[in-house]
């Protein structure tokens, strides 16, 4: 375990070294098995308050990886600046070893990255159905170019498009759901809805901002192991989430924030015994 | 001709104008989410260049009307410069009006370029005449067809039908394409498309710049036939007309736009125009304007959704097996 965050474990055992503050990132691999995801320093800053102070963060394919921390510890800043959502005051991000720091969210999504929010962002006014196939078309394909100009290619794409949301449908168990609006929905199905919706774009990392809450006890079971179905599919996952069971659950590896910077990182069993992160919890 | 006949087809002719300002703003506002007060000053883009590119040049300071643009364009391109008129003013005011901010800052951003807008028209009189409006405007199709538009109300009628109906189909089947979905997702949670690879900015400034345009296209069919256009036509309480008949008819679905357009501005505001004078002068104006307001608010109070509300796009599993639109228990997942 480090406490410092000076070196990034990835889920093979190696070790990540971390550059100085400041330094230029090393190039990352875009192998199956190097970092999908890296971000070394970011900071984020809310008029000159440091929000996020130089976090740095590796996920690897398959791995879980939760951020945790008290209230005001910066996670969801810090998952809005990996998203594009936030803007980053300083660091470097990369995807699948491309620079993505300076790109828009859309332009990050379409590189791969898909992000649910913290509150329930389902497309209220449009059937679960549709919440997954827009999710699916969200780059050239649903362009007013392509829909004039290309019209055989645009309904080929629906079609596919169909095809893979009624396969996601089937697996999470939401075929019954396929018409009802995302306003009509449960907290559970609409957090399920945003999952589905992201995996209808093949993405290369998730993150995930507290997906548990407003989910019912007895269905976090079934969240988690839906994540971890996920998960074998080789995607790379950021769980920022409150619930520690769920995290001790999942995750394969914890990073603990407290005002801004990151204060512990490791095994689930591993931070909960560091004395600064029970400190941080306890203040 | 009739009084009736001409009375009947002026009402079908602000019905069409109309409803191609309908059909815009539904666009933008049902379907994008883009809350659009200055919607107006697009139509009188279009009117105003329509005119000027039809009046042939202008006369200068020596003549009862001065204004830029003087030309004598032939059928159709007078209507093109009324669409091109409203995506190119669409599109200037677009670039600075739909930066990522709030859409109430947004709606305040472009009510203000309305009241703006107004003012500066008015004032630089050798822009389109300033107060006193631009007048003597004919119909170019017309003069093909050896007619003038007062002279056959019930061609111009069918005309701007044939040109309402056209639009209508067009964008309803871009609103029915993935195109049109992406619009109805980036209303509905403008963060969440962005993450799921949807280009807010570009999305907001198409169906901006495509409505600007349908606008545009409405104010030149309306000058054509009225002949005349003043900042007196265009107030920013135009647009609130055109927003009642959204609400009241259905926001997001055509078919209402179509019974909103028929109830608002056609009956509550065109059809009393040609009734015999009630009251003191002004009443039936003054009445006019608060019917709309009650309209809106009635709406608002007791169907929100408007007559006919968004229509849900429902689909059955490849295989004919059947999957249930009804509510779910809850907590279920």
């Amino acid at each position: 375990m480090s406490n410092t965050g000076e070196q990034l474990a990835t889920s093979d055992g190696s070790q990540s070294p971390i550059v100085g503050a400041g330094s230029g990132l090393a190039p990352a691999s875009s192998s199956d098995t190097g970092p999908v995801l890296v971000a070394r320093d970011v900071v984020v800053s809310y008029g000159g308050v440091h929000a996020v102070d130089k976090v740095s963060i590796s996920v690897a394919r398959g791995e879980i990886v939760g951020i945790i921390g008290p209230n005001g510890a910066g996670k969801s800043s810090f998952l809005g600046a990996l998203g594009g959502q936030v803007k980053r005051s300083g660091g470097e991000i990369s995807l699948q070893g491309r620079d993505i720091g300076s790109l828009l969210p859309h332009q990050r999504a379409r590189l791969g990255l898909a992000r649910t929010f913290q509150t329930t962002s389902e497309f209220a006014k449009m059937t679960v159905f549709e919440n997954l196939v827009t999710s699916g078309e969200g780059d050239s394909g649903a362009s007013l170019k392509a829909v004039v100009l290309h019209p055989r290619q645009t309904a080929q794409r629906e079609r596919e498009m169909t095809n893979r949301a009624w396969g996601i449908l089937q697996r999470f168990e939401m075929e019954h759901t396929v018409n009802l609006y995302g306003r009509e929905l449960s907290g559970g199905q609409r957090r399920l809805v945003e999952i589905m919706r992201c995996l209808m774009r093949h993405p290369a990392v998730l993150l995930l901002d507290e997906p548990m809450v407003g989910v019912a006890p007895h269905l976090t079971g079934k969240l988690i192991e839906d994540l971890r179905a996920i998960r074998r599919d080789g995607l790379g996952i950021v769980i920022v989430e409150h619930a520690l069971e769920v995290v001790r659950q999942l995750c394969d590896r914890v990073v603990v924030m407290a005002f801004g910077k990151v204060i512990a990182q490791g095994s689930f069993e591993e931070v909960v015994q560091d004395a600064s992160v029970q400190a941080a919890y306890l203040s | 001709m009739s009084v009736w006949v001409f009375y009947i087809s002026t009402l079908v002719i602000y019905f069409g104008v109309d409803l191609l300002a309908g059909i815009a703003l539904n666009l933008q506002f049902g379907y994008a989410g883009v809350v659009n007060f200055g919607f107006i000053v697009f139509q009188a883009a279009g009117a105003y260049v329509a005119a000027v590119v039809v009046l042939g040049p202008s006369g200068g300071v020596a003549s009862f009307q001065q204004y830029i643009l003087g030309s004598r364009l032939p059928f159709p391109l007078d209507l093109v410069a009324a669409a091109v008129a409203g995506a190119v003013v669409s599109l200037v005011i677009g670039l600075f009006s739909l930066r990522r901010m709030r859409r109430d800052y947004q709606a305040a951003v472009l009510l203000i370029v309305s009241l703006i807008a107004i003012q500066v028209v008015s004032a630089d009189v050798p822009l389109f005449n300033g107060s006193n409006g631009l007048t003597g405007v004919a119909w170019p199709l017309g003069q093909i067809l050896g007619v003038t538009a007062t002279g056959a109300p019930l061609i111009y009628a069918a005309w701007t039908l044939v040109i309402a109906a056209i639009v209508f189909v067009a964008v309803y089947w871009l609103s029915k394409s993935p195109w049109g979905r992406s619009l109805r997702a980036m209303r509905d949670h403008e963060d969440a498309a962005s993450a799921m690879g949807l280009n807010i900015t570009a999305l907001r400034l198409q169906v901006f710049v495509l409505g600007g345009a349908i606008a545009g296209l409405s104010g030149g069919l309306l000058v054509e036939y009225i002949g005349a256009w003043s900042p007196g036509a265009w107030g920013y309480a135009e647009t609130f007309v055109i927003f009642t008949a959204i609400f009241v008819g259905g926001v997001g679905n055509y078919r209402g736009v179509i019974i909103g357009v028929l109830l608002v501005p056609v009956i509550f505001l065109e059809l009393p125009r040609f009734l015999p004078a009630v009251g003191y002068p002004g009443l039936i104006d003054s009445l006019q304007w608060v019917t709309i307001g009650l309209a809106w608010m009635l709406c608002l109070l007791f169907r929100p959704r408007g007559i006919l509300p968004e229509k849900r796009m429902k689909v059955t599993k490849p295989g004919g097996a059947s999957v249930s639109a009804s509510a779910p228990a809850e907590g279920g997942a």
